[in-house]
């Protein structure tokens, strides 16, 4: 995936926002937004693609109190898709509003829960045929899930007490294979080296770019080096 | 047949989730021995009070019997807290399109033996289609699952077998427990379908889920507004008829409303007596 990774640049809100319009653009959706709520700093995180003027509405209204795409799904492991949600009066104060910018109620939020209490939810909205979305869907939300821990990560971890709780820690395995990869083995390679499956190699290399905020492998790398986890190869 | 109960559908099914702590409270109190904490005859630990998700299996006539727990490995989940050392103190993995299974239990008192429906090996297999289904549409590829020796060779019976294992096995009550992976693909689904002859959907929706356990409870309980001797008034013979023709979730909570909003014309014994009864013949074909 080509997108913009975030743990390379300094953290400003403006990263944020080109990151979800990149997320747009590559997946084919109208809208994305993401939403951190993080209880250790008391702390609420909001980015999103849409106007100005809904987010100057979206605010004033409250919205944010209310908005059920928000409320209800933080409460779910799995990605909720607004079809799911009660239509309740919370619902269509917001959606009917939503309506007139122009935003409809076809959506999905990727709820992602922290090691700390902090929950991330990243929305994605399209208009268009029920068909052409479940498609969308079905094709988008692996990488869905992966951006959704990327940029909450990353947010969560923008501030001094962020960066220290979520230092990453490597189990010995994880490490062992970061090094295996540094040397330059191919997943293939490592998984005959250690005597195990080669989609053990990859679950453990995708846990560990995730735990090193990496989009890639190389990253990953790159940055377990930096941080004195493996030796440069 | 498979339901799944998270955090946004389950004010519908307080009875089944009750009904699935008392399967896990014989199961892993008393049978497997692990220090779990047990009050009214209902296994429940803190990670239920995290939103988790719940793949049930009911049987033929509406009764839970086999049950697991999914959670996000990127929040609090076993492995990192309780279940750590089978990790021996290493860190968890941490993906967002890895869940963590635990609690996955079957009634094997209640089931037969054998490979038919409502066999302890049927309930088993489809327990295991419906998890990894559930999974595979949420995007998840990969579970990572606390399990004990005995559920390892079911699994590998299955022809489900794990791909690894991750950490040690390690004493756990009277049983060891260790941590498998599994991947979610169709490829492995497809050979536990084969292995336990179920070609068919397994999930239910929460319609007639709601319709299944509501049958079953019913069968225990006499009809509603027919329950004592007086006989009912035809406001309940019509609130109870509105009951009975409900197909919808929809319809059987707007019933519920105007029972509510009734309330001062009914009394009490009657009205928790058609609260309690859901459509019990509706479905019946």
């Amino acid at each position: 995936m080509d997108i913009v990774d975030l743990g390379t640049l300094p953290k400003s809100e403006a990263v944020y926002s080109d990151f979800l319009l990149q997320v747009r653009e590559k997946l084919e959706m109208d809208h994305a937004a993401y939403a951190g709520l993080n209880p250790a700093a008391g702390a609420i995180h909001g980015y999103v693609t849409y106007s100005d003027e809904w987010k100057l509405h979206y605010q004033e209204q409250g919205f944010h109190m209310i908005d059920p795409t928000l409320h209800m799904s933080q409460r779910s492991i799995a990605p909720v898709d607004w079809s799911r949600l009660e239509r309740s009066s919370d619902f269509r104060r917001v959606f009917r509003d939503a309506h007139d910018f122009g935003i409809g109620d076809q959506g999905l939020t990727i709820p992602v829960r922290g090691p700390y209490g902090d929950v991330g939810l990243l929305s994605v909205t399209r208009e268009c045929s029920t068909d052409e979305w479940h498609k969308l869907v079905r094709h988008t939300l692996g990488d869905l899930q992966s951006l959704a821990v990327h940029i909450h990560d990353t947010v969560m971890s923008s501030d001094m007490l962020g960066r220290v709780l979520y230092h990453p820690s490597l189990s010995t395995r994880e490490a062992e294979i970061l090094q295996w990869v540094a040397a330059g083995k191919s997943q293939q390679d490592i998984g005959d080296i250690l005597s195990i499956s080669h989609r053990t190699v990859e679950v453990h290399l995708r846990s560990s770019r995730e735990k090193l905020c990496a989009l890639t492998t190389a990253q990953a790398v790159g940055r377990a080096v930096g941080l004195g986890l493996i030796y440069p190869g | 047949m498979i339901i799944v109960i998270d955090a946004l559908n389950k004010h519908l099914f307080d009875g089944v989730l009750d009904e699935m702590f008392r399967l896990r409270a014989r199961v892993f109190g008393d049978r497997l021995g692990w220090d779990v904490t047990i009050e009214d005859g209902k296994e429940i630990d803190k990670f239920d009070h995290l939103d988790p998700v719940y793949v049930v299996g009911l049987d033929d006539e509406g009764s839970v019997v086999a049950a697991v727990r999914a959670l996000q490995t990127t929040g609090p989940h076993m492995l990192a807290d309780v279940f750590s050392d089978i990790l021996c103190g290493e860190p968890p993995l941490r993906s967002s399109t890895m869940w963590e299974s635990t609690r996955f239990c079957v009634d094997t008192q209640r089931l037969k033996r054998g490979k038919d429906r409502n066999s302890v090996s049927y309930a088993t297999c489809e327990l295991m289609i419906g998890s990894l289904e559930y999974a595979r549409r949420a995007g998840i590829s990969d579970i990572v699952t606390v399990i004990d020796p005995v559920m390892d060779r079911v699994l590998k019976r299955s022809d489900n077998a794990p791909y690894d294992y991750v950490g040690e096995t390690v004493p756990m009550g009277k049983v060891p427990a260790l941590a498998a992976l599994l991947d979610t693909g169709e490829e492995r689904v497809e050979r536990v379908r084969r292995f336990a002859g179920i070609p068919h959907d397994v999930f239910l929706s929460d319609d007639d889920a709601l319709a299944l356990f509501s049958r079953a409870r019913a069968r225990a309980k006499p009809l509603a507004a027919n329950a004592d001797d007086v006989p009912a008034t035809p406001l309940e013979r019509y609130l109870a008829e509105q009951i009975q023709s409900a197909t919808t979730v929809e319809e059987l909570k707007a019933v519920h409303s105007l029972i509510d909003a009734l309330a001062g014309s009914l009394a009490p014994s009657r009205r928790q007596n058609l609260l309690d009864t859901h459509k019990m013949v509706a479905r019946e074909a």
